[in-house]
């Protein structure tokens, strides 16, 4: 046979290139998988529980006022115009433990739908004043007003802010006290201080800083008048950031307000409520409802019965499951040949 | 004389092949008679070889004797070991060879492709159509015959021999035969009209063994069990006049020795050893497949479990095909989220060491079968991978639905689903990573941690700052992934996606274990322990006495050539035969030396190479050509011996 140069041609004698690495070979042997499956089985079965009740603990009242029945509270106000105001009212059975939230909520409202959800400038948002001038063309149509002037903020979300307010009254022996609805930190922190910002200020003046545009079509009032509080006007509304993180599903809830004022921070007493709202949002072509939650919240969030029940069946399905898998092994396992 | 008896004696003994050397000093008038005589010979149109060997015999006397030299040629180390372990993984061996039929069969049976205990081996050395179809039509009711006799009683009423039909029953024949067929009847048997008749018959036998056969012919061969068998080839073969049969075969070897380096140019695999190719096929070929319809399916599950989810959401947004998740996850997840752990998984992965896939050669039949990856494993991936995207979308939606404060929103879901994904698909590729080395390690581990990196830098306000329109969902990580909900949605996710997964694994590791799970258990199990009772007693080198060596008596292609069948006969062919007017072996032996000519001819002279050449092929049928080479005259023998003509023929001059 040849006798060349051994060292030419060899491939290496590493661990590596002779695929000899060390390694852990694992099987699924019964020793491991049962008592797994029972481990899983009853820790799910500890969390659902614990979820559970944690959901159950959850205080919720759900006050639909879409008036779309006869009779309904705010039936008189789905065909008029602007500024029409119903009241509402409701009765609390038992009190509402801990600061209490306050909700509206839309149903069929699909603001995960495609065009809808692209449709914003962020850099117009961010306080960007070439963008202010010129939108970007995601927005269309709702980018350019009228006169061809660029509209701050554009595009479809903002075009379609929720526009309805509320105002809470507690009745006492026909004495109605007014419940302070509190507008503080209701976006991400992260919204309020990175994401959104305004345009610089002219001359102190955020409307000076808005020169140049105009206000979308839907609004009644430019964006540098949505509140007299300077720290919540302007891009930075907290109202308008919470509409601008858009809902993932078409039935969904944004934080309105907290109650988390004086007295009424510790809890809601129970008793008669009047609610009052000014019903300026149409939601009645598209067979949408509205609604406010009024909601307490634990660590978990909000009343969430789902995450608890899956956690207990399932971990009930795990304890089942590894019987059954006992049982297989058990009786039917093929028995491995031991001469091999 | 008797030295150099002895000395022949003592080679042959040995197993060499002698050559004896001598030389007669001749006068220029006389050569020129003699080559004149010569030339009247080989253009006779009668008794031609018998002509031809009456001048050979003439010249070639008086001869003063030089001396004896031996020639090795045997066959490799672990050949007969080789060609065993292969049957055994149910690859079946055909001889594919240039030699003579003697020296094919002594081949044959020094590496135990034949036995003495064969129940038949069938000659076919057929020079018509019409004898070589008969023989192959006696052998295959030879074969038939003892079908029906050790059969248990199931009546044999029909004698329908189509080649199609009978196939079946052939296959199934007890006793083991064998096929020895030389290049003459390998030409007519590989006629349109019989070719089917021939593979049939081939097929049915153990071993068979085509011996003169030309490069061509062995591409034939080849050829033909590509068409009508369902199985892959290998062709493996170390010299010039293999370069065809390898280029044919779907995988062609070729054996870096001696004879040069064509077939290794050729070839898609080489090395220097034959029994290299039982750890080619029965370690690397079965790791290769393993490892690939692994990847396979593991990536066509990551995909759709990755995809799916977007059907599902289409029901809720309206069907406008919003994305699920960010931008930059699909960009990522593919290339950098779940690259890495399945390529290594590929590269990496064993499920049985290297040692146990030898002594268990039927482990290599699940490639044969193509029992890891089909339609019905295809479909079982796919499945996988839509629950898994049910479970991903539907049990995010199940939390959302009912409203976590502030988790209502899009991006919280984009991220939750997200992560969910990544989660599971990392945990379903740790549980099909059957060798975790530490490569394996790092990269799934190292992939999951990356793509947490990688998810809090886009959503952290640097880049946000930069381009505001880009990294839109500046602040979701840190604000979604604080809420302890969404660590329950993830982790329920993950346990509903995968629970199954194990149950159905362990159920049937249980149920059905297939022999590599068999292997690895007990591997494991008994892992300082010598293992008991080998299943394969590795076959000594015992057996019946004939030689390791290859050697013939007669001249090389020529007559086959000549004859014109199937050749590629290109003019260089012909003239350098008809140039060959001396056939003295030592003027072929001269010539041989000399050129090294990869057409069609080979010179049948000449050293023959120390590897052993063979042409395998697996699964069904494979093919193997042993050729030992050209054949060399055997010490002794003075003239090319005229065996093959027929004694009625007188020489005339």
């Amino acid at each position: 046979m040849g006798k060349e140069n051994p060292k030419v041609g060899k491939p290496d004698n590493t661990a590596f290139t002779q695929q000899r690495l060390p390694a852990w070979q694992p099987i699924l042997s019964a020793g491991i998988v049962l008592p797994l499956f029972v481990v899983i089985g009853l820790t799910f079965i500890g969390i659902g529980i614990g979820l559970f009740i944690t959901s159950r603990n959850v205080q919720e009242i759900e006050l639909d006022y879409t008036g779309d029945q006869e009779g309904a509270p705010c039936a008189g106000c789905t065909n008029a115009t602007t500024n029409c105001k119903c009241t509402l009212p409701f009765k609390i059975e038992n009190k509402f433990e801990g600061p209490v939230f306050m909700y509206y909520g839309l149903t069929n409202y699909y603001q995960n739908y495609r065009k809808y959800g692209i449709s914003r400038d962020d850099d117009q948002l961010y306080g960007n004043i070439d963008s202010l001038k010129s939108p970007a063309n995601f927005c269309s149509p709702y980018q350019m007003g009228a006169k061809q002037m660029p509209i701050a903020p554009c595009g479809a979300i903002a075009n379609s802010l929720f526009n309805d307010t509320f105002r809470l009254f507690y009745k006492v022996n026909k004495v109605y006290t007014e419940v302070l609805l509190d507008d503080n930190g209701i976006s991400w922190w992260t919204d309020y201080n990175v994401k959104f910002r305004n345009p610089p200020e002219i001359n102190g003046s955020l409307k000076n800083a808005f020169e140049g545009t105009v206000k979308p079509l839907n609004w009644p009032k430019p964006v540098y008048e949505l509140s007299t509080n300077p720290n919540n006007n302007g891009f930075i509304n907290q109202d308008f950031l919470v509409w601008m993180r858009i809902a993932a599903l078409p039935n969904f809830r944004k934080l309105y307000r907290r109650i988390s004022e004086g007295n009424w921070s510790r809890s809601l007493p129970a008793g008669n409520y009047s609610l009052e709202i000014t019903y300026n949002y149409p939601v009645l072509s598209f067979q949408g409802k509205k609604k406010v939650v009024f909601s307490t919240v634990t660590w978990m969030g909000g009343k969430n019965n789902f995450l608890g029940i899956a956690y207990l069946v399932f971990g009930s399905l795990c304890i089942v499951m590894a019987l059954i898998m006992l049982i297989v092994y058990a009786k039917y396992q093929v028995q491995i040949d031991r001469d091999m | 004389m008797n030295i150099t008896t002895d000395h022949l004696n003592e080679y042959a003994g040995d197993g060499l092949r002698t050559l004896l050397l001598a030389y007669k000093d001749l006068e220029e008038s006389e050569y020129e008679a003699w080559s004149e005589r010569l030339q009247r010979a080989s253009k006779a149109v009668d008794c031609r070889e018998e002509r031809l060997a009456a001048v050979y015999e003439e010249i070639e006397q008086d001869m003063m004797l030089l001396g004896a030299t031996a020639i090795e040629d045997k066959l490799q180390e672990g050949v007969p070991e080789t060609i065993a372990i292969l049957t055994l993984a149910n690859i079946k061996i055909w001889v594919l060879t240039g030699d003579k039929q003697e020296t094919a069969v002594n081949i044959g049976y020094s590496c135990k492709m034949l036995t003495d205990d064969m129940t038949e081996v069938f000659f076919v050395t057929g020079r018509t159509v019409h004898e070589v179809r008969e023989e192959l039509r006696k052998a295959r009711e030879k074969m038939m015959d003892s079908t029906r006799t050790l059969g248990n009683g199931f009546p044999y009423q029909q004698e329908k021999l189509d080649p199609p039909k009978g196939s079946s029953v052939l296959e199934a024949i007890p006793g083991e035969y064998a096929l020895v067929i030389n290049g003459h009847s390998l030409a007519h048997a590989l006629e349109a009209d019989m070719e089917l008749e021939f593979l049939e018959t081939a097929c049915a036998c153990k071993a068979v063994i085509c011996c003169r056969v030309t490069p061509l012919q062995k591409a034939q061969v080849v050829e033909l069990v590509k068409k009508y068998k369902r199985a892959v080839t290998l062709a493996i073969g170390d010299g010039a006049n293999d370069v065809s049969m390898i280029k044919t075969a779907h995988i062609g070897v070729g054996i870096s020795g001696q004879e040069g380096i064509q077939a290794v140019l050729a070839s898609d695999y080489t090395f220097s050893q034959f029994k290299s190719l039982q750890r080619l096929l029965l370690v690397h070929g079965r790791w290769s497949y393993l490892r690939m319809c692994k990847f396979l399916c593991y990536f066509f599950y990551k995909n759709f479990a990755f995809t799916m989810v977007h059907f599902w959401f289409g029901f809720f947004c309206g069907f406008s095909a919003q994305t699920v998740y960010d931008q930059y996850f699909i960009t990522l997840y593919n290339i950098v989220y779940t690259s890495l752990p399945v390529l290594a998984m590929g590269i990496f992965d064993q499920d049985v060491p290297e040692q146990r896939s030898l002594e268990y050669p039927k482990l290599y039949e699940p490639g044969q079968l193509n029992l890891l990856f089909n339609k019905r494993e295809f479909f079982i991936c796919i499945a996988q991978g839509i629950y898994t995207s049910v479970v991903l979308f539907f049990v995010s939606y199940g939390v959302f639905a009912d409203d976590v404060t502030q988790l209502a929103d899009y991006q919280s879901f984009a991220v939750t689903v997200a992560t969910s994904l990544v989660i599971v698909v990392s945990v379903q590729i740790a549980l099909d990573t059957g060798y975790w080395t530490a490569i394996n390690h790092f990269f799934i581990w190292g992939s999951v941690a990356m793509y947490f990196a990688i998810m809090f830098a886009m959503h952290s306000d640097g880049l946000f700052n930069i381009f505001p329109n880009q990294f839109t969902f500046v602040g979701n990580a840190q604000n979604t992934l604080a809420q302890p909900a969404v660590w329950f949605t993830i982790l329920l996710s993950t346990v509903v996606c995968i629970v199954p997964v194990v149950t159905f694994r362990f159920l049937k590791l249980d149920l059905k274990p297939q022999l590599s799970d068999t292997v690895r258990y007990t591997q494991l199990v008994r892992k300082k322990q010598k293992p008991q009772g080998r299943r394969l007693r590795i076959v000594g080198r015992t057996g019946s006495r004939r030689t390791g060596y290859a050697f013939s008596h007669q001249e090389g292609f020529g007559e086959l050539i000549t004859s014109g069948k199937n050749m590629r006969l290109s003019s260089l062919a012909l003239s350098s035969f008809t140039g060959r007017s001396s056939a003295s072996w030592i003027d072929t032996l001269r010539k041989k030396r000399g050129t090294e000519s990869p057409s069609a001819q080979q010179v049948s002279a000449g050293v023959s190479p120390q590897g052993a050449e063979a042409s395998q092929v697996s699964g069904g049928v494979p093919l193997a050509a042993l050729e030992t080479g050209a054949t060399g005259p055997a010490g002794g023998a003075s003239a090319p011996g005229p065996a093959s003509i027929t004694e009625e023929c007188a020489v005339k001059e």
